[in-house]
């Protein structure tokens, strides 16, 4: 009986290392962007001015993006798991991602703006022109508090504040991450306190044999 | 069942705090209160303790995010929360790095063995 509660105790307690391990390493992968960002924000900073990035800028009205799903695992276990908001009231979330990225020739954009909503669903391998097009429209529709926050600070933002946003939005995937294994962690911790109050308590093979 | 997710609350100066907006964690609008919090040098811990135990309170947050420096100020009330929704992760701060031994959940993970129990 003993030996069984020992065999659980051994496997969970490698289960918790293993768990403290990966934990330790997304730990430090999620403080390295965070400086990364840090350090964004200062050089847009120090480019567009010190009161131009700062909390004055923030809207007053302000939607969520980033929304963070919570689940139970069948070990019981809470899981997190982030998702992107459309910011865009329709289309794909493949679209808005390539919009958002792609900064392309605007004026051709604004021109074959017929042509390009026209064409959009017929065909998909399209220029750099026409998700500007339709990122355009959309922006036109979004009221200010979906806006992409990065319109806070202005139309022309420096590259240094579209980096910093990328590094931030990778922290806030990780960092549900790493809110799974906290509980993971706490669950394994439980568990083993469990396991270890069973062997104190279960007789050993010779005590029971001679009973 | 998809539903609407749980949003991600924040607690951190003001670098801390434009960087997470800016990844698109906020929300404000005239009727509901923020999720997050931008702490100066003049924002008492009264303050910082009630708004933390208002996110804990608010079923719609899943997260929250506290530099470490900040948590340090409410250790008590961040120990005091045994559920695992919200989570609370402390992150560090530009001034203030990460520490893992201040850390709520790794203290409480550390403080476990003792030499009796692989005897």
């Amino acid at each position: 009986m003993k030996d069984e509660v020992s065999l659980r105790l051994e496997g969970c307690l490698l289960r918790f290392m293993d768990q403290l391990e990966l934990l330790e390493e997304k730990r430090q992968q999620l403080n390295s962007l965070i400086e990364q960002g840090w350090f964004s924000i200062s050089k847009a900073r120090y480019a567009m001015g010190n009161k131009q990035v700062s909390a004055l800028q923030y809207s007053s009205e302000i939607v969520p993006q980033v929304s963070v799903h919570v689940r139970t695992l069948p070990n019981g276990e809470t899981g997190f798991e982030t998702e992107q908001m459309g910011q865009q009231p329709s289309g794909d979330a493949k679209d808005a991602a390539r919009r958002v990225e792609e900064v392309g020739p605007v004026d051709e954009g604004v021109r074959r703006r017929k042509a390009a909503t026209a064409k959009n669903s017929e065909d998909h391998s399209d220029s750099s022109t026409k998700p500007v097009a339709e990122e355009e429209l959309s922006i036109s529709k979004v009221p200010p508090g979906q806006q992409d926050p990065l319109k806070w600070f202005g139309i022309l933002v420096p590259q240094s504040l579209k980096q910093a946003q990328s590094a931030f939005r990778q922290v806030i995937e990780l960092s549900a991450e790493i809110a799974s294994l906290q509980t993971a962690v706490l669950s394994t911790r439980k568990e083993l306190h469990t396991l270890m109050g069973e062997k104190h308590k279960a007789p050993t093979g010779k005590e029971s044999s001679e009973s | 069942m998809a539903g609407r997710g749980k949003l991600i609350a924040l607690i951190g100066d003001e670098d801390t705090c434009t960087g997470f907006l800016l990844g698109g964690v906020g929300e404000l609008n005239k009727s509901r209160k923020p999720n997050f919090l931008v702490v100066e040098k003049d924002t008492s811990v009264t303050e910082i303790e009630e708004t933390f135990k208002s996110f804990l309170a608010r079923d719609d947050i899943g997260i929250i995010l506290i530099n470490q420096f900040i948590a340090e100020m409410i250790r008590h009330a961040i120990d005091a929360h045994m559920q695992s929704i919200p989570a609370v992760l402390e992150i560090p701060s530009k001034e203030h790095p990460y520490d893992a031994n201040k850390d709520s959940i790794l203290r409480r993970a550390k403080g476990m063995f003792s030499v009796e129990d692989f005897r």
